[in-house]
């Protein structure tokens, strides 16, 4: 039987509002994932407990949608636009800059020391920025920096994996 | 019955049935990759297409999901479907090696070939461990898919393309190899719908879905059991068997039967005629002779020929020499026994000569040990757990009239109502718990468990009574009476939910009412008491029907069969304890013991072993290196389990067949012989036949042939007797932390009884429980190891931190390092089944 912890019980308090079988899952995860930054194994248990799921079924549910993360986030995540706009104007090479200068291979990744990670993020419109990012610290901000160059790019990754605060980069 | 058309041939089936499963008890061969006998369709595959006259919007449709109609007229032969089906197929195939079927060599590769990747083949094709047993190969087969040579030049597929995922080879039983996976998600509903364990999903989308374990993590940190019902159900080599699996091929199978614990599943032991695995099963597969079992197994009847290694086998006999065993020949070991059996009988009379036989052995081999006890002359002969075995009887007997309940184990799956009263039946009767499982989601059923400590049935049950150990009968008692006043300790509100299932009788007067109990193995008076806690509460659900509801499951395989053939003390004879005493003191000078182990069984380590040494003949007849071998003066070796054939009666009584996997070489070895022959040394005859259809109620060989697994030894009459019993076990409390004990899951006999280093291979049972309350107090943490101190009796192990036990108690597994736990009980006094300890933290 799994052990009831301070972190379980956080957990249980996050999600002691919803119910089973009432479509909440989704909620519920979100939930658990905004309080506690991401899904970890322990929390998909407690959520299966609640919702009287098997782990599994609620693993199985959330793997589906790409929002979810079943690992800590990097300090700071780069959200890197996807959209046709910022394709045009070669949002892919700001993407391979970023990964280079942060040494990863691919998005999805983050860097050893979790500093930073590099995620696939989708068109929200403010298409006047392309080609852009957004620069995320889990619950603390989340920043779009546009009309990005490759040099700029770089620029702003070099100090995000240096530790540089977000306003120190792109102000100084 | 409608008629239908089936190739042109009229056949008779059921309607609303499944086309395939009609097709397939045809003898058609159909491709039918995600498909699983008795489920509900899942359709995934596509591949079981077949032409079905007037079907809309083609008449190509699916045999999974098409059901039995009037005058269908369904082809399964036709060029188009054969189309259809290749091109389904071809789609599968993308992703999913193709060497089996495509190798120009396939057929030809012999050992001490060249394989076309510059390999020698020893014994077999190298290409993959399920060649030659694939279903999805003989499926592509089947469709002439693969009929063309060396596609790989220039091919695009995006197997070859994409790097293979990582295998989880972590654990001692399953292997996944994801590389091999077709996503028809099989092993996803045989773990949810035929298991109700759910320990595997689809997680992701799209072309990399793929499965997995709990919180995608590896198997063993899931709810995984490693049953093993999702190897059976895949169609290619994504999930094994571990051992073995490069060559489970079998060419043979053997009807058996699993005795790891009473539920006596019929399991088919696969041998193989490769070099190097003559003469040992190299796979287990379920078989559905037993209707309890059906084709549903756990981990220790799938792996438990494989518990331990060819070391721990008692190959060779041994005689002692000093403090030195010395290898002998059977036949000069076996006349060594007798002649020291010999030597007490003479100089010390026959009286004096003690015999322990084991419900680990058959029928046949209990009956020829009893024989071999009444031509000796003596009366002592008993088993470990004998009695408490004929406590639970007794209380039967009194309260019911009969110890022969008529009560069938196919009843708890279709019952609404199940009080289940066992320490944790998910480890200790796994076959049980399915069933309970499958009546709390498939019937809805009604369950209430009491129980000391969590296990997976918890979530299955409307109703938990976490009791203190050694107090399961005076809750069970308490509740059949429907007090209102909860028992010492239990939750209020679980205490009135029991209440209300328990007491609505007229609610449930047209369903099946089920009461499962499983005593513990160390204490008869709990035992007894418990027994005649669960016949009151019977009787106040069921009335004079109890006989037909009540459950009774013994701790070891054979327990009903081994009593039947007569391992219980004669008239004035000895049991189990006063042997032990009188070895101690000196009235017992020769003890032969089969297949049982004291050291591993048996409360009080510090008696046993001081009564086995103080024995002037010691002989043991045991397939394995067991831990008597210290004590012993002649080890005789008995043929491994499989090896051996006989019956064994199951926990409701089912006789079933047991069969050796070989069909001579190790006969003379068998148990059964070793015993005639030392009955025959001493000068006895024991040149006949000893069958199980000589014991009364018993069906005869002919009828048991014809019907297995549906012959039970029980009265013909049905017994209407049903008076409620005083109970009168004390409610037992310690000072310091109860311990209890019982069955593990993944412990075999076989590797306990030997103290092998390989008994606990998963490790996942190692530790004792303890609630945090408890460790908080005595200062220990999760994970230490700490000392668990009675007296002057002690054992050290790691901790666990639980809630799923009682504060005040700890849970130790009783097969923990060779039965460890079994020195803090004592075998005699009161609190024999309790004993009371103090944690202490050891130094590191």
């Amino acid at each position: 039987m799994p052990l009831e912890t301070e972190s379980t019980l956080r957990i249980r308090s996050i999600i002691k509002d919803f119910k089973p079988n009432n479509g909440d899952l989704l909620a519920a995860l979100y939930a658990v994932q905004h309080e506690m930054g991401y899904l970890s194994k322990e929390a998909l248990a407690v959520i299966a407990d609640q919702f009287k799921m098997f782990t599994a079924e609620v693993y199985g549910m959330a793997s589906f949608y790409e929002e979810y993360r079943f690992d800590p986030p990097a300090k700071t995540t780069i959200r890197w636009c996807s959209g046709p706009a910022c394709r045009t104007r070669n949002s892919a090479g700001i993407r391979d800059a970023i990964l280079a200068t942060l040494d990863l291979n691919e998005t999805g990744e983050q860097t050893e020391d979790g500093q930073c990670s590099v995620v696939v993020g989708q068109c929200n419109g403010t298409c006047e920025l392309a080609p852009m990012i957004w620069v995320e610290e889990h619950k603390t901000y989340e920043l779009p920096v546009g009309k990005l160059t490759a040099a700029k790019s770089i620029k702003l990754a070099r100090g995000l994996r240096s530790g540089s605060g977000i306003g120190e980069i792109l102000n100084g | 019955m409608v008629e239908i058309s089936i190739n042109g041939k009229t056949v008779d089936a059921e309607p609303g049935r499944r086309l395939v499963e009609v097709i397939k008890e045809q003898g058609i061969t159909i491709t039918n990759l995600c498909y699983i006998d008795g489920l509900e369709p899942y359709a995934g595959c596509r591949t079981c297409i077949v032409d079905i006259e007037g079907g809309r919007p083609s008449s190509l449709q699916l045999s999974c999901t098409a059901q039995i109609t009037e005058g269908q007229v369904v082809r399964t032969d036709t060029t188009e479907v054969k189309q259809a089906r290749q091109s389904v197929m071809s789609v599968i195939l993308a992703n999913h090696p193709d060497r089996c079927l495509t190798c120009h060599r396939r057929v030809h590769c012999m050992p001490g070939d060249i394989c076309l990747r510059d390999d020698v083949v020893t014994h077999r094709c190298l290409t993959c461990s399920k060649n030659y047993r694939c279903e999805l190969q003989t499926s592509c087969e089947n469709v002439d898919q693969g009929d063309f040579s060396e596609p790989w030049v220039g091919e695009k597929r995006s197997y070859y393309e994409t790097p293979p995922p990582e295998p989880d080879r972590a654990n001692p039983f399953l292997e996944f190899d994801p590389q091999m996976c077709i996503i028809c998600a099989r092993c996803v509903r045989a773990c949810d719908e035929l298991r109700h364990t759910g320990a595997l999903s689809l997680a992701g989308k799209g072309h990399t879905t793929m499965i997995a374990f709990g919180a995608g993590g590896q198997i063993h940190e899931s709810d995984c059991d490693f049953c093993g019902a999702c190897i059976d159900v895949c169609p290619t080599a994504t999930l094994m068997e571990k051992p073995n699996k490069w060559n489970g091929r079998a060419d043979d199978w053997t009807s058996a039967v699993c005795n790891s614990c009473s539920v006596g599943c019929t399991i088919t032991y696969g041998t193989s005629d490769q070099v190097g695995s003559e003469n040992i099963p190299v796979i287990v597969r379920p078989e559905r002779i037993n209707p309890v079992s059906q084709d549903q197994i756990c981990v220790r009847g799938r792996f438990g020929y494989d518990a331990i290694g060819p070391e721990d086998r008692l190959t060779t006999s041994l005689e002692r020499q000093n403090d030195r065993l010395v290898p002998r020949s059977l036949f000069d070991a076996t006349n060594l026994a007798v002649e020291q059996l010999r030597t007490v009988i003479d100089s010390h009379g026959a009286q004096t000569i003690g015999l322990l036989g084991s419900p680990l052995a058959t029928t046949e081999e209990a009956m020829a040990l009893s024989a071999l006890a009444d031509s000796i002359g003596t009366p002592n002969i008993d088993f470990s757990h004998g009695v408490i075995h004929r406590s639970v009887l007794s209380s039967l007997d009194q309260a019911l009239g009969t110890n022969k309940l008529s009560a069938d184990l196919t009843d708890i799956e279709k019952s609404a109502r199940l009080v289940v009263i066992a320490t944790d039946l998910e480890e200790s009767h796994p076959g049980v718990s399915l069933r309970i499982k499958g009546a709390a989601r498939k019937n809805q059923a009604k369950v209430v468990l009491i129980s000391p400590r969590w296990s997976e049935l918890d979530r299955f049950a409307c109703s938990v009574l976490r009791c203190y150990p050694g107090t399961e009968a005076n809750v069970a008692d308490s509740l059949g009476k429907l007090e209102t006043n909860p028992p010492l300790g239990i939750s209020t509100e679980q205490w009135n939910a029991a209440l209300t299932i328990v007491g609505s009788n007229e609610e449930f007067s047209d369903e099946i009412t089920s009461v499962v109990f499983a005593p513990n193995a160390i204490d008869a008076e709990m035992a007894s008491g418990l027994a005649s806690a669960a016949c009151n509460l019977a009787i106040g659900m069921v009335g004079n029907t109890t006989a037909e509801h009540l459950f009774y499951l013994p701790v070891d395989g054979n327990t009903h069969g081994v009593h039947d053939a007569g391992i219980f003390p004669k008239t004035d004879g000895k049991a189990f304890r006063e042997i032990i005493l009188g070895a101690i003191s000196g009235s017992i000078k020769g003890l032969i013991i089969h297949d049982d182990n004291p050291i591993l069984n048996s409360p009080d380590t510090d008696m046993i072993i001081s009564a086995l040494s103080n024995l002037e003949s010691l002989v043991v007849i045991d397939s394995v290196k067991s831990t008597l071998s210290d004590y012993a003066t002649v080890m005789l070796s008995e043929a491994a389990f499989y090896h051996r054939s006989g019956s064994i009666t199951t926990a409701d009584r089912r006789v079933l067949l047991h069969n050796s996997i070989d069909s001579g070489v190790e006969k003379e070895k068998s148990g059964i012989e070793i015993i005639k022959r030392i009955g025959a040394g001493l000068g006895f005859d024991f040149d006949r036949v000893f069958s199980y259809s000589a014991l009364a109620e018993y069906p005869s060989e002919e009828a048991l042939v014809q019907q297995q697994g549906r012959l039970r030894a029980i009265p013909d009459q049905a017994v209407f007797k049903a008076e409620v019993q005083e109970i009168d076990v004390p409610m037992r409390r310690v000072d310091d932390l109860a311990v209890f004990t019982s069955r593990s899951l993944y412990t075999s006999w076989d590797g306990a009884s030997s103290a092998s280093e390989e008994a606990d291979k998963l490790d996942r049972e190692g530790t004792a429980w303890v609630n945090p309350g408890d460790a908080q107090e005595a200062g220990v943490t999760q994970g230490v190891a700490v000392t668990l101190q009675n007296g002057s009796h002690s054992i050290t192990m790691k901790i666990k931190l639980d809630d799923g036990v009682a504060a005040g108690t700890v849970y130790v597994p009783s097969y923990y390092r060779g039965g460890a736990i079994m020195s803090l009980f004592a075998l005699e006094g009161l609190t024999g089944g309790l004993p009371s300890v103090k944690l202490v933290a050891a130094d590191a």
